[in-house]
């Protein structure tokens, strides 16, 4: 038993791992059909785990209702968007615009979602420029360093800085080319390092949390 | 209804208030709500349902009982089933992302980065082009060597940041500073291109011909934010 | 407390009132400065330019309406572009949310170009899987998609004609605003099915994609607004993202000018207590 529950589904990883990474080496035409189905298989299986995502905050806001806690009404808020988003989107065939009029579902979409969420985005600007004043001040040598370069790059991106000085956007230009561009290789090949560490580790087993904790 | 939405979340920025938790969790469900139909559209309509029915691609029927296992996390005595879909899923991924990351991560930018300058060693003698507007000229290429292993070298080496050592991670830490500013920098012009978006929308929703919905709504929001701030002033007031 | 003191914990309130100001201000008293072209961006154009008629040009609309003002104007450029020079439009996208964005978008282009679908482009839709999605596709584009958005088989359309995977692409630009995004395009899409690939992306995101730039794995990034403006003049079809440009000036300026004050103050603050210490 304790091998159906723990050892194999470590075993199945591995082999999987294994597999999938010798694919790519391995150019015969039958390995592209494994890989052809493999993805076609992935994205089905992505459905599911979707729903998986959304249940979960289904039963968090259920359980808020059920037990009356404060603010449960903003749960029912939840909960009401939630279904009539659903119904509306049956109601629809799940599309937006049926031969070029808009659904029900399409105004939710178009005057509820899109609008709600754009703006929930852009509060951040109000934000940034907040937290920049409180905190960017040059206390060492590289913050300084830090700044400048900000400025020069906020500067030289907008009309404004390259109508009054020119350089500002020839300078940024190599900024970002050049001396960004080199940090940000480095960043990338050490974070994918790291990352295929880590992936080695999940198909050997030595990494096991994503089978999720219990008892076993 | 948009107009009306923004100018809530807007309200944000003032004090934390109802209305802002209002279009917060409706915009939580509309949200997850749209992902579930399009979810179902996509999948279960165009993947599963048409390919089984239409041209008997049965085999499409062992994802879907992958997908299924997956499912049973919620049923506590059942849940040890969802780690074959995981384990599954996870292998998959793995296997799938790790040569391909190697390849266009590490090898190719590696090599983008030795490349140009051992270039410069041409057969026709060592030429060396100076410009440095040019990102690609051979100065740059010096610089960009120099700025990659500087980064890398202080990350990585656990050899104390000493000596030869520590020139080495000083200038990393100083292109490290530049990229970060310039990341600052546009991460600014990003935020404010959102709000600039978010303000053209409404902009253009007050004219005329839509009843000027921005400024009744405006009034409104600023009057129901008065009414509902007077009342908890009150209910703290009458409390004590 | 000293002024200095003061004006470092002014109430926040009030910055909000300036940025607000400086945002409001020049979208409805335009100034119309111009605006340089960056090579990036630019190449991108030049590409698109040069490819010759009934191409297969994919673009990807990997975002949602959160990055709707950076990454529509973009878009919207993008497929004017493409319908002018007559090259065969096949959209989808990574981003469930995104998805009646990008029906919508492409659906008003098309309609303004004159240009019919199934013939003229086609719409994917959405799939869940992300990188699979990209390797199916270059694989057998028919398996990762039996039918367009609107339900319609795939097979047999007459704007996918000829075309059975990635590797019968021209050309394809992801507008990303994370992940999927330009990055998954090229891992798991352009390392092995070799197509020309473009990128555009939010400001956050630019500058982490720079390194693929240089090194010749994305052929052109158009970064953030900016680059919308950018590409937009360069098709001479002024939209959005050039009339925020001074919108973008003045709020750019606000916070330079901000910090800048901060910095004085704070380093005045620090002059005062050096001196009450000695």
């Amino acid at each position: 038993m304790i091998f159906l529950r723990r050892q194999l589904p470590l075993l199945i990883t591995m082999i999987t791992g294994l597999l999938f990474a010798a694919q790519y080496y391995v150019p015969h035409p039958s390995s592209e059909r494994l890989l052809t189905s493999a993805t076609k298989w992935l994205q089905i299986i992505g459905g599911f785990a979707l729903v998986l995502g959304v249940t979960s905050l289904f039963h968090q806001h259920a359980v808020k209702i059920r037990r009356q806690e404060a603010g449960w009404g903003y749960s029912v808020v939840l909960y009401a968007g939630m279904v009539a988003t659903i119904a509306a989107g049956a109601l629809a065939w799940g599309k937006e615009s049926l031969d070029g009029t808009m659904t029900g579902f399409g105004w939710v979409y178009t005057f509820m979602m899109v609008p709600l969420q754009g703006t929930m985005f852009a509060i951040l600007a109000f934000f940034i420029a907040s937290a920049a004043y409180r905190s960017f001040r040059a206390r060492s040598r590289e913050a300084a360093v830090l700044l400048v370069a900000a400025v020069i790059v906020m500067m030289g991106r907008v009309p404004l800085g390259e109508y009054l000085i020119p350089v500002s956007g020839d300078l940024s230009q190599w900024i970002l080319n050049v001396l960004n561009a080199s940090v940000r290789r480095a960043i990338l090949i050490g974070v994918s390092l790291g990352a295929i560490a880590l992936s080695f580790k999940i198909i050997f087993g030595v990494e096991r949390s994503y089978l999720g904790g219990s008892k076993e | 209804m948009a107009t009306g939405l923004t100018l809530f979340i807007f309200s944000f920025l003032y004090r934390d208030n109802p209305l802002f938790k209002l279009a917060e969790h409706l915009y939580v469900g509309v949200s997850v709500g749209y992902t579930i139909v399009k979810t179902v559209d996509s999948v279960v309509v165009s993947l599963i349902y048409k390919p089984i029915v239409d041209q008997g691609e049965f085999t499409l029927l062992i994802p879907v009982a992958i997908g299924l296992l997956m499912l049973t996390r919620y049923v506590p005595k059942a849940a040890w089933m969802s780690r074959y879909a995981f384990a599954f899923i996870v292998g998959l991924g793995s296997g799938l992302a790790i040569p391909r990351t190697i390849s266009s991560f590490i090898l190719k930018q590696i090599e983008d980065t030795v490349r140009p300058v051992l270039s410069m060693a041409g057969s026709d003698g060592l030429t060396f082009s100076m410009n440095l507007l040019n990102p690609s000229s051979n100065l740059n290429a010096i610089i960009i060597l120099i700025g990659v292993s500087s980064v890398l070298f202080y990350f990585f080496f656990s050899i104390e940041h000493s000596g030869p050592g520590k020139a080495v991670a000083r200038t990393g830490i100083i292109f490290l500073m530049i990229a970060f500013g310039a990341a600052f920098g546009y991460t600014v012009m990003a935020r404010m291109s959102l709000l600039i978006g978010r303000l053209t929308d409404l902009i253009e929703f007050s004219d005329a011909s839509y009843g000027r919905p921005t400024l009744w709504l405006v009034i409104l929001t600023v009057g129901a934010l008065f009414a509902l701030s007077r009342r908890s002033a009150a209910s703290a007031s009458s409390s004590d | 407390m000293s002024l200095s003191e003061r004006m470092l914990k002014i109430d926040r309130r009030i910055i909000f009132l300036v940025i607000g100001l400086c945002t409001l201000l020049p979208l409805l008293y335009p100034v119309g400065l111009p605006i340089r072209i960056s090579p990036e961006v630019r190449s991108i154009y030049d590409y698109v330019e040069a490819l010759p008629e009934r191409s297969v040009f994919l673009l990807s609309i990997d975002f949602d309406p959160a990055s709707k003002p950076e990454l529509h104007p973009q878009a919207i450029a993008l497929l004017r572009h493409a319908f002018r020079k007559n090259l065969r439009v096949v959209a989808m996208t990574l981003w469930v949310s995104g998805t009646g964005m990008a029906d919508q978008l492409l659906t008003q282009v098309a309609h303004e170009m004159g240009k019919e679908n199934g013939k003229d482009y086609v719409f994917l839709g959405w799939s869940p899987g992300g990188p699979a999605v990209i390797i199916n596709m270059g694989q057998d584009l028919y398996t990762a998609f039996p039918s367009d958005y609107g339900g319609k088989a795939t097979k047999g359309l007459s704007v996918l004609e000829g075309v059975q995977s990635l590797k019968d692409v021209a050309y394809a630009i992801s507008l990303g605003a994370g992940n999927p995004g330009v990055e998954a395009w090229y891992v798991y899409g352009k390392d092995k099915y070799k197509f020309e690939l473009g990128g555009g992306c939010t400001g956050v995101m630019a500058p982490g994609l720079y390194p693929l730039l240089r090194s010749g794995q994305l052929n052109g990034l158009i970064g953030g607004l900016r680059g919308a403006a950018e590409y937009e003049s360069l098709i001479e079809q002024k939209g959005r993202a050039v009339a925020g440009m001074d919108a973008q000036s003045a709020t750019h300026f606000a916070i330079i000018v901000l910090v800048a004050i901060c910095n004085l103050f704070y380093f005045s603050l620090r002059q005062q207590q050096g001196r009450r210490h000695t």
